[in-house]
């Protein structure tokens, strides 16, 4: 059994460091560093514990002696997804995503549908030359908030004069999720899925909106010779090269959130913040904590799908605090599931948040 | 005789080379740095006994020091290394300290005079230090050393041009980080008129700056004024000097006289400075227009030159209500500094017609306020900073002095003041008759610039030849056209009259500037030579005339000159005045130099790492408000503007010692050489020793703790610092100036830690931080500390002990390392799971200290490459396990941090022990 461990539990020293960097410590009944310990006595865990986890990466990230714990909640989380043991919700999305591909359970057929609504036309990326791939990300495809996402980046890569086109219906969920829930076997269907279509179609840079689908691709795909990049990088390359212009101000004092998968996870801080200091009239405003130590909204590691039992204050609350105390007009940021976990709160303050395509598309 | 190196003066090189020494083998000790002390010396105390670690160290430095058997090299480190039979020839880098270490006599006056700042080592950046430097009082060896790592990329030229040899890098340095007061002393330093200066000085220096040869000259007149506009005059108080009770008197209160004044004021000398006009300051005051230098701005100078003792006594004239030979009986000596006051007549028929004026006089009514009236204004302009001129000359009519159609004959900077006056007294119509071409006016550019755009007519090639009047008023000037023939003694062309090419200009005022003389009959009673032109005859380079006793400087020895060339000579005067009261001999020591250029290969390589920047131009009053009135024209830089100027600096774009020549000016042993060099020495050697000692880690890549960026995260040794009391704070532990009260301490940061590479436990961390929260508790009695720890280390004797008793002392030990050190509101927010309770806490906090672990040294790869030393997979040196001094090579020793982490006393051991092995090596 030792063997099998993908996870380093037996070199944690309980420090305890992954339980002061976890977003979910004190708050819930989350135990990040205790989980590890049961693990190394394979020890009986209460089956509604680690469901808790975000999937925020912090602890895997500072661990001291490479124990990975995120990753020993994913193993924690096969366990209770082979037998069962998991939220209803949970098992709604993984059955959604087997059968349609994605979590939702929309109509597969409908994944290219905001596409076609567009004032300009995207070519499938088969006839693109660049076979460049916009990945839309199953939330962006069919959320009705989140679908005006890859209209705008559309629309700003289009007048950055770069081609690309995307795969529409033929494009599936990137498992980034699916995975973190703890069904590698899905993950593995959905990956293999994906990448013979990228195969087929000899796709060779993707361009992801969801900094969660570009985590997949760069990091849990293996090496599959495309580039992955995300939309801000491209943008902010635009921007700074001068192919994309930012004609009009925005006259707005804007606090920008990093995402924890495209900020910690992949080290993307300075591309949306050089996005932001492009546009004149606006005033970039920062949280106390930013960047390495952005807090996570916890809409990661299938947060997004269910409701955790417990009611505590809720980080997108803390974050939305903190901007309206700043006094901060609009909270931008850049992953679809930030957009989504911090709106509720935000609209009950009275503040704004917006992805960062739709503070560009009003300036360029 | 047997000969051991030794490499790296910590504690562990003290011992083994005090052990070595002992055994009477000659020692050759190497400290990379300006003194040995290592580690040990940083420390504020030393665990468990809380000793103090300078206390215990020191006296084993100055053992080093005394112990003739050994030999220190500072600044040395091996380079190479050849087995010579059992021993070995190491070839050493002796880096050059521009200090002659045989005749510093560590007095310290250099560092106080050291415009760059930088960064002290030794404090761990917690403090500055200067480029020339004594890192810290019980240096051993307790000499100065010079920072400097390139050659100044240009040749200083302003230095050079400047009549006074102001030190511009210097204080452009200062000035180019903000300090302004700094600059302002070093500007004093050899100029008592920074602030007239700094307005109207002619700015040679500029003319010579290197970087005009690549983009444009720095602005050095007006960062100058820049300095001046921060800093009150009045505020400063004159340095206490010894009396000499020794007379001095000075004719005249001009630059010069006053500059000569102030020069010997300093020396302690009795002066007294006489002057003819109602008021001193001389043509500063009188000829020079109040919208170019204001005149409450010269009265602080004059001010400070009187509260320094100097008594000036005005309206007295020499020859007329006081007699020059009793100025001789009275006064030990005098100097002679009376200008060139007198207007030249122009010459031609109908000049002495009412309404023609000389321009000096003019420019000494307007200046007097006779018959014109002085009202003050409230500042117009929110600059930051910046003192505004408060006199106007406002309401006044021009009548009677001036009408409605002035012309102004001359080309010089007294004509361009004349004009410009003129037209803010409110005449229509001002024209200035030149007799020559823009381009051979004797006038300031800039004044000239300045002079068309407030509307003066200019007209160039054009003389009067004769001046009509009605009632014997002017009212026309008769003009005649010139052109330029061959060059004159000036080297200027010489205008040559074109025959019929009359006009006249009618006219009811004409101020006349054509040039100044002398006005020295007085000095006849006294037998001083004159020469033809009537001005005083002195040997250039000590200011002395044909009369023992008396000096003479300025316009009177050479005719109209600039501001600055007076104060030189004024300063010359003084220096020579002082010598001869001492009785010595009066010969000048050194001849100037003159300003270089860069060659065209220099700016071709400056211009590739160089960034083209043009000066800021200097803000301006708006034409249209300025000619109403007398407000200075110039308003002065904002400080950001000073600072980005100031950058521009040629010198500035070095690190470290910019060569400015300011503590070569200081040293009274001329201990400077900047021209030293670098030496490379061969040395056989029967055996070595090693003791590199370590670094800490640098936890800026734990973003998390927000080293770096969170204001209050510091680092175990800044902390050590901090508390000792030869630390930037001279031991208070201060955050922001105010004493913090809540404490963090964060174990293991870089040590048990495969993320920075360090698996290994650092040793020292879990003991001194123990000891810094014992200092913290001592110090200050209420506070309220925390350390997180994974497991405390305090083996053997009296560590457990020393934990324990801390404990005790009431500060928290929390088990748990913290994830994250955050911005609070009220401080820095510590999330960390106190474990033994299981609970999540956030810890609101004013200072987080990070003990930090222990890395090998930086060299030590180099020094083991060299040496053919293993290391381990840390990159410490390898040591045998049985005989934990000696290395794979046979001969070569180790002691110390160099091998692995070691505490002081587990250090000191080693070097016993790495001494012992060697002795038992070299009588092998």
């Amino acid at each position: 059994m030792l063997e099998q461990m993908s996870t380093r539990v037996l070199a944690c020293m309980q420090c305890g460091k992954c339980t002061g960097s976890c977003p979910e410590s004190g708050k819930t009944p989350f135990n990040i560093r205790m989980l590890v310990r049961k693990k190394q006595f394979a020890a009986a865990i209460a089956e509604e514990l680690p469901w808790y986890c975000t999937s925020c990466g912090a602890c895997t990230l500072r661990c001291p002696r490479d124990v990975k714990p995120s990753e020993v909640i994913i193993e924690l989380r096969s366990a209770l997804v082979e037998d069962g043991l998991m939220p209803l919700a949970l098992q709604k999305a993984l059955e959604n995503t087997a059968v349609q591909k994605n979590p939702w359970g929309k109509s597969r057929g409908k994944r290219g549908v905001w596409a076609d609504k567009l004032d300009i036309e995207i070519p499938h990326v088969s006839d693109t030359e660049s076979k460049r791939l916009l990945f839309t990300c199953c939330i962006q495809a069919y959320d009705p908030r989140c679908m005006v996402i890859p209209s705008n980046v559309a629309r700003i890569l289009n007048k950055g004069g770069l081609e690309f086109g995307i795969l529409g219906e033929e494009e599936g969920c990137c498992g980034n999720e699916i995975r973190r829930i703890g069904e590698a076997g899905l993950n593995e269907e959905l990956q293999e899925e994906n990448k013979a279509i990228m195969e087929e179609y000899g796709v060779k840079e993707i361009i992801a909106l969801s900094p969660h689908c570009m985590n997949a691709f760069k990091k849990e795909y293996g090496d599959l010779g495309i580039k992955v990049t995300h939309y801000t990088e491209i943008v902010a390359d635009m921007i700074r090269e001068g192919t994309l212009t930012v004609q009009a101000p925005f006259e707005k004092k804007v606090i920008y959130h990093d995402p924890c998968f495209l900020g910690k996870q992949n080290g993307i801080f300075e591309a949306p913040r050089e996005i932001l200091r492009a546009i004149d009239g606006l005033t970039l405003m920062e949280f106390a904590r930013s960047r390495e130590t952005s807090l996570c909204c916890e809409g990661g590691g299938g947060r997004m799908f269910f409701e955790v039992e417990t009611t505590y204050e809720r980080n997108a609350e803390v974050r939305v605090n903190e901007a309206v105390e700043k006094g901060a007009e609009v909270i931008a940021t850049a992953c679809p599931f930030c957009v989504m976990t911090l709106e509720d709160p935000a609209t009950e303050k009275g503040i704004t948040v917006k992805e960062l395509s739709e503070i560009l598309v009003e300036v360029i | 005789m047997k000969n051991v190196l030794v490499v790296g003066g910590g504690i562990g090189g003290i011992t083994a080379a005090l052990e070595i020494a002992s055994c009477g083998v000659d020692v050759t000790m190497l400290e990379e740095g300006p003194s040995i002390g290592g580690r040990m010396i940083q420390l504020d105390k030393t665990f468990p006994t809380l000793d103090c670690s300078t206390c215990t160290l020191s006296p084993k430095m100055v053992e080093v020091a005394l112990q003739k058997k050994i030999n220190l090299l500072s600044w040395a480190k091996p380079v190479a290394i050849r087995k010579n039979g059992k021993g070995f020839t190491v070839t050493i880098l002796k880096k050059s300290r521009y200090v002659d270490i045989n005749k510093c006599n560590a007095c310290g006056s250099c560092s106080p005079g050291c415009p760059v700042v930088m960064k002290s080592e030794f404090n761990m950046g917690t403090g500055p230090r200067k480029a020339i430097y004594i890192p810290f009082p019980q240096a051993i060896p307790n000499k100065a050393s010079i920072d400097k790592r390139t050659d100044r990329p240009c040749k200083a030229a302003c230095v050079d041009a400047c009549p006074i040899h102001t030190n511009v890098l210097g204080y452009l340095k200062h000035i180019s980080e903000g300090r302004f007061e700094d600059a302002y002393m070093l500007i004093r330093e050899t100029n008592p008129f920074p602030s007239s200066c700094g307005r109207v000085c002619y700015a040679p220096c500029e003319g010579v700056c290197n970087r005009g040869q690549l983009d444009s000259p720095l602005a050095i007149r007006d960062l100058k004024r820049s300095a001046v506009d921060r800093f009150d005059l009045d505020t400063l108080e004159p340095p206490q000097v010894q009396k000499t009770e020794r007379k001095v008197a000075i004719i005249g209160a001009g630059p010069a006289g006053l500059s000569c004044a102030h020069d010997l004021a300093m020396e302690g000398h009795d002066v007294t400075v006489f002057e003819t006009l109602p008021e001193p300051g001389g043509m500063l005051r009188y000829a020079i227009p109040e919208y170019r230098l204001p005149k409450a701005e010269l009265d602080k100078e004059i001010g400070y030159i009187r509260r320094m003792g100097v008594k000036i006594e005005c309206g007295i004239e020499i020859g007329k209500n006081m007699d020059a030979a009793t100025l001789k009986n009275d006064y030990e000596a005098i100097f002679v500094g009376t200008g060139a006051p007198q207007g030249i007549r122009l010459g031609v028929e109908g000049e002495d017609l009412s309404g023609i004026m000389d321009g000096l006089k003019f420019l000494r009514t307007v200046n007097k306020g006779e018959s014109l009236e002085r009202e003050s204004l409230s500042s117009h302009s929110e600059r930051e900073g910046v003192a505004q001129p408060a006199l106007l000359v406002e309401g006044a009519t021009r009548a009677p002095l001036i009408g409605n159609k002035v012309a102004v004959i001359g080309g010089g900077n007294t004509a361009v003041d004349c004009a410009r006056t003129a037209k803010r007294l409110g005449s229509e119509e001002v024209t200035l008759i030149y007799r020559r071409t823009r381009q051979e006016m004797p006038a300031a550019d800039e004044e000239v610039e300045a002079l068309i755009h407030e509307g003066v007519k200019i007209e160039f090639l054009a003389t009067p030849v004769r001046f009509n009047g009605s009632n014997g008023k002017v009212s026309t000037a008769e003009c005649i056209r010139m052109e330029l023939g061959e060059p004159d003694a000036s080297g200027r062309r010489r205008p040559i009259e074109i025959k019929g090419s009359e006009f006249s200009v009618p006219v009811d005022t004409v101020i006349t500037a054509l040039g100044q003389a002398t006005e020295t009959d007085f000095l006849n009673p006294l037998g001083v030579k004159l020469r033809k032109n009537g001005t005083v005859e002195v040997d250039p380079f000590t200011c002395t005339t044909s009369v023992e006793g008396i000096f003479a400087g300025g316009d009177v020895t050479t005719g109209p000159a600039y501001v600055v060339d007076a104060i030189a000579a004024g300063k010359k005067a003084a220096c020579f005045i002082i010598k001869f009261l001492k009785g010595e001999a009066l010969v000048a020591e050194s001849i100037d130099a003159k300003p270089e250029k860069l060659s065209e290969d220099e700016v071709k390589a400056l211009s590739i790492w160089v960034a083209k920047a043009d000066r800021i131009p200097m803000p301006e009053e708006e034409i249209n408000q300025r000619v109403t009135n007398f407000r200075e024209v110039a308003l002065g830089y904002s400080a950001g503007e000073a600072m980005t100027e100031a950058r521009r600096c040629l010198a500035g774009q070095i690190e470290g010692c910019i060569q400015c020549g300011e503590c070569e000016r200081r040293c009274e042993v001329r201990a400077v050489d900047y021209n030293m060099k670098d030496e490379i020495i061969d040395l056989d050697v029967d055996s070595i020793v090693l003791a590199p000692g370590f670094d800490l880690y640098d936890p800026t890549e734990k973003r998390e703790y927000g080293y770096g960026t969170l204001e209050g995260v510091i680092t175990g040794i800044e902390f050590e610092r901090i508390c000792s009391v030869t630390g930037p704070t001279g031991g208070d532990i201060l955050l922001k100036g105010e004493t913090p009260k809540r404490f963090f301490f964060i174990q293991c940061v870089g040590s048990r830690d495969r993320l920075s590479g360090a698996r290994y436990c650092s040793r020292v961390c879990c003991m001194y931080t123990a000891k810094h929260a014992s200092i913290v508790k001592d110090r200050i009695r209420d506070a309220e500390i925390y350390i997180s720890y994974i497991d405390v280390r305090a083996y053997g004797k009296n560590y457990e002990e020393f934990y324990k008793s801390t404990q005790e002392n009431g500060i928290l030990y929390m088990r748990g390392i913290p994830g994250e050190v955050v911005q609070g509101k009220n401080g820095l927010l510590v999330r960390v799971e106190d474990m033994l309770s299981g609970e999540m806490r956030e810890v609101e906090v004013d200072l987080v200290i990070l003990a930090t672990g222990v890395r090998p040294r930086k060299g030590t790869e180099e020094l083991c490459n060299i040496m053919s030393i293993e290391r381990d997979e840390y990159g410490f040196i390898k040591a045998n396990s049985v005989a934990p001094s000696k290395t794979n090579v046979d001969g070569i020793f180790v002691c110390g941090m160099g091998s692995g982490p070691k505490d002081v006393p587990d250090t000191v051991a080693s070097g016993g022990e790495a001494a012992s092995r060697c002795m038992e090596y070299i009588n092998q």
